[in-house]
């Protein structure tokens, strides 16, 4: 039996969108199944979650969007990150690595 | 080409779309994915739901976030475009110097003079009055038809009988004040002092009920003698005399010689009944019969009433009315004595400067106006100038409403700019208008520059904006704009016509406005010089004044004499001093006191019977010290004292009314069993100023009737301030403890009371100047730039052949025929708006055939010299050069 998802610690879900962002610009459902694949699963983002933090992110200036289409050729709404979001990434990455050191530096001391 | 770019602002219905749209295709996406993986069709939408989570929720989520971010961002593009307006504006004035220094300049005194005026009136006439309930407050008169008196003041036992005989009034109060007359003498550890005070009779503070600073008002059983000595002291007065010790209250303190309690301190703003100062109030009562006479012909008392809600005052004064006249037929001393007038309280303080002040206000808003119709003109000429400017923005997609609001945030800029430094401007004026003191206004003390007077400057300074702003931004943006581009604003004969022809429209305004403004100054220039030159029957000139009241203790009829001429004598015998005398009420100070001619024995007529006469108290050499000129007869010696025949001095005035023709000197009166003896003419001293004729008057020598009041006025060889000194010591020398109230020199003692004239007119000069400036800068601004523009007409007309003399006259033509389309306009708005001034004028009428005259001349001439050097211009225009230049 596969194991369940991990849920997400909060504001974890802007940091993974502006990181899929960085790669190359995507559309929601476009965003989730990347997240989904490259963490094979273990990391599912709610729809609703992402949907919410992309509409956030953009009023915040980090990412915006404009209609486009699909790989299917179906009319979606495609989000790239702003120069903005860029720096937003770098230093929530930063944060991010000196939580987890700082976390596994207790739970498993050296 | 469409003209208008809008941005892609999203609805709020577009919005609401768009993420339904988004999210419906993120669900497709899901469940083409789940049929892909072997779910059904309607298992694999409701599969692709249930996975979302909360839908309606993050639909409503990310409609908020969007139209929060649009409305954002709508405000950061009014933000952006706004602050490259002001940048572009700020660039554009920065790039003529000449226009904006003038825009600004004639803006800030535009501005500052209304933010200067209107403070007064907020100050004057606007702000509450410091009385509860001031609207049911009114000021009460008798008045007697026979004997001239519209507005008398009542005697003590009519005012009683008012109190006890109104039913309409809630409370009826009355008081004796007079400015720089009725004072107290302060002894209180320090040198004495005089004190202007007020002496108030039972119902003054209960019908005036201000709220006391510390303690309270005197209260209604403190008028009766023995518990009368209790005294209530200004703001002021507490803070200067007793620094502002807030213990004050129930201590005491020394007025003429006796204890008084204070027992209470009043606001700042409270001073009433004194215009602008005061330091006391203490019950009339302390005053006996002996001090200020009581009988039913002593009117002294000044009556305010508190009128009952709903009473208006024309019912009470029917009511007051009806009593006067009962007691004129009860009493023989109030015979004549049968009206009364009723006036509200605000009208009694401020109703006679209210007039004036509007003037002031018509005054400044006119020169704002005029300053606006210039800033107009000028922008007019500019847009003009920068026809190409603009035609290239709108071709580059600038709207018409973009170009309009580019050029009024222009005009905004300037405008608030301006309105910054007149509000500068202004906070200065009035700081000076209120430490000169000059300003003689009732509640004059109580300027300053508020909150609301500076919301007032900035609205004053929108307004003035738009109003100059509009019409050159919309006419600059006008439908024609794109064809600017491909037109030559030079080559083009006639271009910028029309807003030339509109200029000139504003021109004639401009010189109709400054005809207005100039005949108002000249009026009132002409007014107060001729104010100025009446004779007022004695030499101002080197002359000290010194007011002191002769100490209770010495007032008596055995040591009052000896005091008085002690003093006299002591200052007399001061080198530099060239004479000394004495009066009671200086000119323009007071009246002496008023007598009924018949009772003096004067040979009055049948119709005559209620004329009455000034009597004042001098001392030997007043005459020969104010420098009055005698015209028969002898000046009083100190033989004339107690004991020997009593004899007068009366003015030409009263010898020419009662014996004209004859030889006055040597007259007797008879009163009674007593004979008074008249042993001179004096020549007439205009009492009561300048601008009032002189009344019939009776000199008697202090010695003989011996008054505590006096004005010692003393002729020095130099400067009089220079021995001012040497006068309070001589004072002093008779008695260390007397107090001085004034020492000044005798033409600033009349300053004062010329002093609303003198500012009028200075005020309304200023304005007249600017507004001739303003006019003269206009038909310049206007006819050098057509010179300008029609450089190429003229080098063409020169070069025809056409003489010197028409091409100028063509030009001066143009200006004279602007300027006197404004003159005929102005003269006659003149004529209506200066019957304004009809009671501030002295000895000319507002619609003075020869100020007029000199007002068009003056413009006229204005206008050809404003003309001139265009004109001077165009005949310098080298054809050759001229033409060359397309």
């Amino acid at each position: 039996m596969p194991l369940q998802p991990l849920g997400l610690l909060q504001g974890t879900v802007d940091v993974l969108i502006l990181k899929t962002l960085s790669r190359n610009p995507l559309h929601g459902y476009g965003i989730s199944e990347f997240i989904r694949r490259q963490t094979s699963g273990d990391l599912a983002v709610e729809d609703a979650a992402l949907y919410q933090a992309l509409h956030r992110l953009e009023r915040k200036g980090l990412v915006e969007s404009e209609w486009g289409l699909s790989e299917s050729n179906r009319r979606a709404r495609i989000y790239s990150i702003t120069p903005g979001g860029r720096k937003q990434l770098r230093s929530e990455v930063v944060e991010l690595r000196r939580y987890v050191a700082a976390l596994f530096r207790v739970l498993e001391p050296a | 080409m469409p003209r208008t770019f809008r941005f892609p602002f999203r609805s709020r219905s577009r919005i609401a779309s768009e993420v339904d749209e988004e999210l419906a295709s993120h669900l497709t996406m899901v469940a083409t994915r789940l049929k892909e993986e072997g779910w059904a069709a309607p298992d694999a939408e409701a599969e692709a739901r249930r996975r979302f989570g909360d839908l309606e929720y993050t639909r409503q989520y990310c409609r908020a976030e969007d139209f929060q971010r649009e409305q954002e961002k709508s405000r950061m593009i009014v933000f952006e475009e706004l602050r490259h307006d002001v940048s572009y504006a700020l660039r554009g004035l920065r790039s003529s110097p000449g226009f904006t220094l003038i825009a600004l300049a004639t803006l800030a005194f535009g501005i500052g003079a209304n933010t200067a005026i209107f403070s007064v009136v907020r100050g004057v006439l606007l702000e509450p009055l410091p009385f509860s309930a001031p609207d049911r407050i009114v000021r009460v008169w008798e008045s007697s038809k026979s004997l001239g008196i519209p507005r008398g003041t009542f005697s003590e036992p009519d005012f009683l009988d008012l109190r006890t005989g109104s039913r309409l009034a809630e409370s009826i109060g009355g008081y004796f004040f007079a400015d720089g007359l009725t004072g107290v003498d302060l002894t209180h550890g320090g040198p004495p002092e005089r004190l202007s005070a007020a002496l108030v009779a039972p119902g003054f503070f209960e019908t005036l009920r201000p709220r006391p600073l510390l303690g309270r008002a005197i209260a209604a059983d403190e008028h009766t003698p023995g518990r009368n000595h209790v005294a209530v002291i200004s703001s002021g007065l507490w803070k200067s005399r007793f620094a502002g010790d807030s213990k004050i209250v129930g201590q005491s303190i020394t007025l003429n010689g006796d204890p008084f309690t204070v027992v209470g301190v009043m606001p700042q703003e409270f001073v009433y009944p004194a215009p602008q100062s005061l330091d006391v109030w203490i019950p009339l009562s302390n005053f006996g019969p002996d001090a200020i006479g009581r009988g039913r012909d002593a009117h002294f008392l000044s009556v305010i009433a508190r009128l009952e809600a709903g009473v208006t005052p024309t019912r009470f004064q029917t009511e007051i009315s009806g009593i006067v006249n009962r007691l004129s037929g009860t009493y023989a001393e109030n015979s004549g004595w049968d009206n009364a007038s009723v006036t509200s309280i605000r009208d009694s303080i401020v109703g006679e400067v209210r007039r004036p002040l509007l003037v002031l206000v018509a005054a400044v808003a006119l020169v704002l106006l005029i300053t606006c119709v210039n800033i107009a003109s000028l922008l007019l000429a500019r847009a003009t100038a920068r026809q190409r400017e603009l035609a290239v923005r709108a071709a580059l997609g600038a709207g018409r409403g973009r170009i309009i609001r580019q050029l009024l945030t222009e005009s905004m800029t300037v405008a608030l700019f301006g309105g910054v430094l007149g509000a500068l401007l202004g906070y200065a004026a009035v700081r000076a208008l209120v430490a000169s003191g000059g300003v003689q206004l009732p509640r004059g003390s109580n300027l300053h520059v508020d909150g609301f007077v500076l919301v007032c400057t900035f609205l004053v300074s929108l307004v003035a904006g738009l109003l100059f702003g509009a019409m050159p931004a919309i006419r600059a943006a006008g439908p024609a704009l794109e064809h600017k581009l491909r037109t030559s604003t030079r080559g083009s004969v006639g271009a910028g016509a029309p807003a030339q022809r509109l200029r000139g429209a504003l021109v004639i305004c401009q010189v109709a406005l400054a005809v207005v403004l100039v005949a108002g100054a000249g009026l009132a220039t002409k007014s107060f010089a001729r104010l100025l030159s009446v004779d007022p029957g004695f030499r101002p000139e080197h002359v000290l004044v010194a007011r002191i009241s002769i100490p209770d203790a010495s007032a008596d009829t055995l040591r009052g004499p000896v005091y008085y001429e002690a003093v006299l004598d002591a200052i007399r015998s001061i080198p530099g001093v060239e004479a000394a005398g004495s009066i009671r009420d200086l000119p323009t100070r007071g009246v002496g006191e008023m007598r009924r001619a018949a009772q003096l024995g004067l040979p009055v007529g049948a119709g005559d019977a209620d004329a009455s006469v000034q009597l004042h108290h001098v001392s030997t050499d007043f005459f020969k010290a104010i420098g009055a000129r005698f015209v028969s007869g002898r000046d009083f010696q100190l033989s004339d004292r107690a004991g020997a025949p009593i004899v007068l001095i009366v003015n030409e005035a009263l010898a020419k009314r009662y014996w004209p023709g004859e030889n006055v000197a040597g007259k007797v009166l008879h009163v009674g069993n007593t004979d008074l003896q008249i042993i001179g003419v004096v020549g007439d001293i205009h009492q009561r100023g300048p601008s009032e004729p002189v009344e019939p008057t009776l000199y008697i020598h202090a010695l003989q009737n011996i008054r505590a009041g006096m004005s010692i006025v003393i002729r020095t060889k130099g400067d009089p301030m220079g021995l001012a000194g040497a006068v309070r010591n001589a004072i002093w020398s008779v008695n260390r403890d007397q107090p001085i109230a004034e020492l000044t020199t005798m033409e600033d003692a009349l300053g004062t009371s010329i002093a609303r004239q003198k500012l009028l007119a200075w005020l309304l000069g200023i304005f007249g100047v600017l507004g001739l400036l303003l006019g003269a800068l206009g038909i310049y601004g206007l006819l050098s730039f057509a010179v300008t523009q029609r450089r190429q007409e003229i080098g063409v007309r020169s070069a025809l052949g056409a003489p010197a003399s028409s091409v100028m006259r063509m030009i001066l033509g143009h200006g004279m025929a602007l300027a006197t389309g404004g003159v005929i306009i102005g003269t006659i708005a003149a004529a209506l708006l200066t019957q304004q001034l009809q009671a501030q004028l002295f000895g000319i009428t507002p619609g003075d055939p020869g100020t007029y005259a000199e007002v068009i001349v003056v413009l006229l001439a204005a206008a050809l010299l404003a003309s001139w050097s265009p004109a001077r211009r165009a005949l310098a225009i080298d054809p050759v050069t001229a033409m060359r230049q397309e």
